[in-house]
């Protein structure tokens, strides 16, 4: 069995690097990728979309509509590990052990009680709980705000530089997951509640799907940004390069959402307790 | 309104299957509501467009408002109109007759599940509706996922079957992606009627080749034609029934249409039957697989299992009915996809009903059904007669059409299989029938029971109304899908077929 898997590998594997030497030139400024659709891109996308950067036209006006399917994929897997990973009893074990936060005394209790005590003022313990590292857990609170503007940043500055909402929600959710992991998931989620994570993610790709039925409603086409221009004032060239703004914003806040949310759901075993 | 039914069609049940996402966390009695709403604008809509297309000819919509081939077009014919249609109904109604089920099986989880469920289904219309190749992988990951989510909650081993069902299916879309990279190299395009045209002067070029190969063996894999059906079984066979009832009948036909869309309308049939010289090739794979998926069936001890590897022979028919290169036969797959739909969405259902009722589909759950749900049985029997192959009902007219598309190019292997195929599923629900009509019901242990004494009046169980009307409604579908087949062949289907088509 493994020959003959190893056979199909190498004969397909074969089939398609010797199916290559048909392929242009690597880079080949004649080549029909570069020739077919791309001039028009480079040539008129300042001019049509007033957007300097030519990928974030690409990618979030000319070919916007694959692009908020793409946003659509990043929510579904944060539903798709909500759904599979999400579990309401809690986990079984013996005994909990929470500390004090004014005294620092530490209390185990040898059931699980009912109702948790108030965060502020008992302290959670994990099972594997290792003493605080001051210098890690500060650090990473001075870093947060940063990490969270520059994401912020990237988000906006799209048009103009490498990046998007992609990226930029990228950031943005991966401050919060440090946090979550300097501090513990608790503190995370007491930042950022599960609902919040739930709601953003959907309410990120409304906002781009939104957009595009709001130029539908406005008489033009779905996602035709120009559309919009009456309501935004503005000329429809500029109209365009706002909407592209809107739906970054919508993508960056869906992606970063859904990041938190698969991470607490899969750090936990659905149980957003206790975490890495 | 009626110029923006192709978008209406994939963005209305999008925006509603977020409004439904919300709902769950806010307010949960509102999901189901949303959720038929979404599916509701679904069918109107393709059904909107499907007259549309019939009255006035193919409509072409543009996204953003971009000329193709720079921005992303929907190309509606016949062809797309009507599977749209297709799918969008049969889920809508699965939606109603499962409702009870998923508040009964998932009551905390019923927010993200109509999410899945209908993104499920808005992938699907936008695979079915679009005219750009790239797109198409873009919603065919939607619809891929939002499977394995909903496969991966049932009991049991599904969790196993849909992470086999994830590596399989992710190899078979990857391949569809590598497929469209080396189309986009040679050419530089990705709207599929542009790629038609570019792709004639390239002929014989060894790329395209490789990348016509490419494409069709990851669309096989997402259908599960055979060899590469060893995920499917298992994942149908394990998913919970709201879920089964929607993937088995929809996900492998829309692949099926998937692949003669590629194969019409991007590399051209004259391509096909001139520079790939597999089409005898591949009509033996659709033997094996009609052949193949039989067998394995008669080795199943489990209703839902069972009708899962007759899925596989099915799938045998359209692939063998595409590539036996002339128009009847062509005509017969393309009508067995719409035939197909049905008839396995209504027997999935009625295993659903059984299920809900007897929280089992193994062969010993099904003592004495006749009895216990006439109903339910009933819609099965006519689920099952149309699966062999039974005049009034619709897969005898699709049969016909293949067989005599089969007899025309010769292929008398392909003949045979479809009848011997046929013969087996004779077997198959015969055996069902015998076992649910004529064994009494277990007593179960110790017969502490004094009802239900042999020869005495059995209580009627039969599944709630809400599931049996919808069930119904598809059997009775079977029945006018056949007595519509002239009209549905003579207006939709032959418009279609490619002349090149000997």
């Amino acid at each position: 069995m493994k020959a003959l898997a190893l056979a199909i590998v190498v004969l397909v594997g074969g089939l398609l690097i010797s199916a290559t030497v048909d392929f242009p030139d690597w880079g080949d400024p004649a080549s029909p990728a570069a020739l077919h659709v791309s001039p028009r891109y480079i040539e008129k996308s300042m001019e049509e979309t007033s957007v300097p950067n030519i990928v974030t036209s690409v990618l979030a006006d000319y070919r916007g509509f694959d692009t908020m399917f793409e946003t659509t994929v990043v929510f579904t897997a944060g539903v798709a590990c909500f759904l599979l990973l999400r579990r309401r009893e809690p986990r079984p074990g013996p005994s909990r052990v929470y500390r004090h936060r004014a005294s620092g005394v530490i209390v185990e209790m040898s059931q699980a009680p009912d109702t948790e005590p108030a965060p502020e003022v008992f302290k959670r313990i994990d099972d594997d709980w290792t003493p605080h590292d001051l210098i890690v857990m500060n650090v990473c609170r001075l870093l947060i705000p940063f990490i969270q503007l520059f994401g912020l940043y990237v988000i906006a500055h799209g048009h103009h530089s490498p990046g998007g909402g992609f990226q930029g929600g990228v950031i943005l959710g991966a401050s919060v997951i440090l946090l979550a992991l300097s501090w513990d998931l608790r503190t995370a989620s007491l930042r950022m509640k599960e609902v919040a994570t739930g709601l953003m993610s959907a309410i990120g790709v409304f906002i781009y799907a939104g957009v595009g039925a709001l130029a539908l409603a406005m008489g033009g086409n779905f996602l035709d940004y120009a559309a919009l221009a009456p309501i935004l004032r503005v000329d429809p060239v500029a109209a365009r390069s706002l909407g592209i703004f809107f739906v970054e914003v919508g993508v960056g806040l869906a992606v970063m959402a859904t990041m938190v949310l698969i991470y607490k759901n899969l750090a936990s075993e659905g149980r957003l307790d206790q975490g890495l | 309104m009626s110029e923006q039914y192709p978008a209406l069609v994939v963005i209305g049940p999008l925006l509603c299957a977020l409004l439904v996402s919300v709902a769950g966390w806010l307010r949960p009695r509102l999901c189901l509501p949303l959720a038929l709403l979404g599916l509701g604008i679904a069918a109107s809509s393709s059904t909107g467009l499907l007259a549309q297309v019939l009255t006035h000819g193919p409509v072409t919509y543009r996204l953003g408002g971009w000329a193709p081939p720079w921005g992303i077009v929907y190309h509606v014919d016949n062809l797309n109109a009507v599977v749209a249609a297709l799918v969008s109904w049969v889920a809508l109604t699965n939606l109603v007759a499962s409702y009870r089920a998923v508040m009964t099986d998932y009551p905390e989880k019923i927010g993200p599940f109509y999410t899945l469920y209908v993104l499920s289904v808005t992938g699907m219309l936008g695979m079915v509706v679009t005219g750009d190749a790239f797109n198409l992988y873009v919603l065919l990951e939607i619809t891929s996922l939002t499977g394995y989510a909903l496969i991966g909650l049932g009991g049991g081993r599904a969790p196993l079957a849909s992470l086999n069902y994830l590596f399989l299916g992710t190899i078979g879309a990857s391949f569809y992606l590598l497929g469209v990279g080396y189309l986009y190299i040679v050419t530089g395009s990705l709207n599929m009627a542009d790629l038609a045209k570019l792709l004639t002067p390239l002929h014989g070029s060894l790329a395209l080749l490789a990348a016509f190969a490419i494409t069709l063996v990851g669309l096989w894999m997402k259908m599960a034609f055979f060899p590469l059906h060893a995920w499917l079984p298992n994942a149908y066979g394990f998913a919970p029934s709201p879920a089964a009832s929607l993937l088995a009948p929809l996900m492998t036909k829309v692949m099926v249409y998937v692949m003669i869309r590629v194969m019409i309308s991007v590399f051209t049939v004259e391509f096909i039957l001139s520079e790939v010289a597999l089409s005898h090739f591949v009509v033996w794979l659709a033997v094996a697989a009609m052949v193949a998926g039989g067998l394995l069936a008669l080795g199943q001890r489990d209703l839902k299992r069972m009708l899962a590897y007759i899925v596989v022979a099915e799938v045998g028919y359209m692939v063998g009915g595409a590539w036996l290169g002339n128009k009847l036969a062509m005509t017969g797959a393309i009508l067995h996809i719409i035939n197909d739909a049905v008839m396995t969405f209504c027997v999935f259902l009625a295993a659903g009903c059984i299920y809900q009722k007897t929280r089992g589909t193994a062969f010993e759950d099904l003592q004495g059904l006749f009895k216990k749900m006439p109903w339910t049985m009933t819609a099965l029997a006519a689920g099952a007669l149309a699966m062999i192959g039974v005049p009034p009902f619709c897969g005898f007219f699709s049969k016909w059409y293949l067989i005599r598309g089969g007899l025309e190019a010769g292929h008398w292997g392909f003949v045979g299989a479809l009848l011997f195929s046929s013969l087996v599923n004779v077997v198959l629900f015969f055996r069902i029938f015998e076992i649910a009509f004529f064994e009494p019901m277990s007593h179960g242990h110790g017969g502490h029971d004094g009802h239900g004494e042999q020869g005495g009046p059995v209580a009627l169980a039969e599944a709630p109304l809400s599931m049996l009307l919808p069930l119904m409604a598809a059997a009775l579908g079977l029945i006018a899908l056949g007595l519509a087949t002239g009209p549905l062949v003579e207006k939709i289907i032959l418009p279609i077929i490619p002349a090149g088509l000997g």
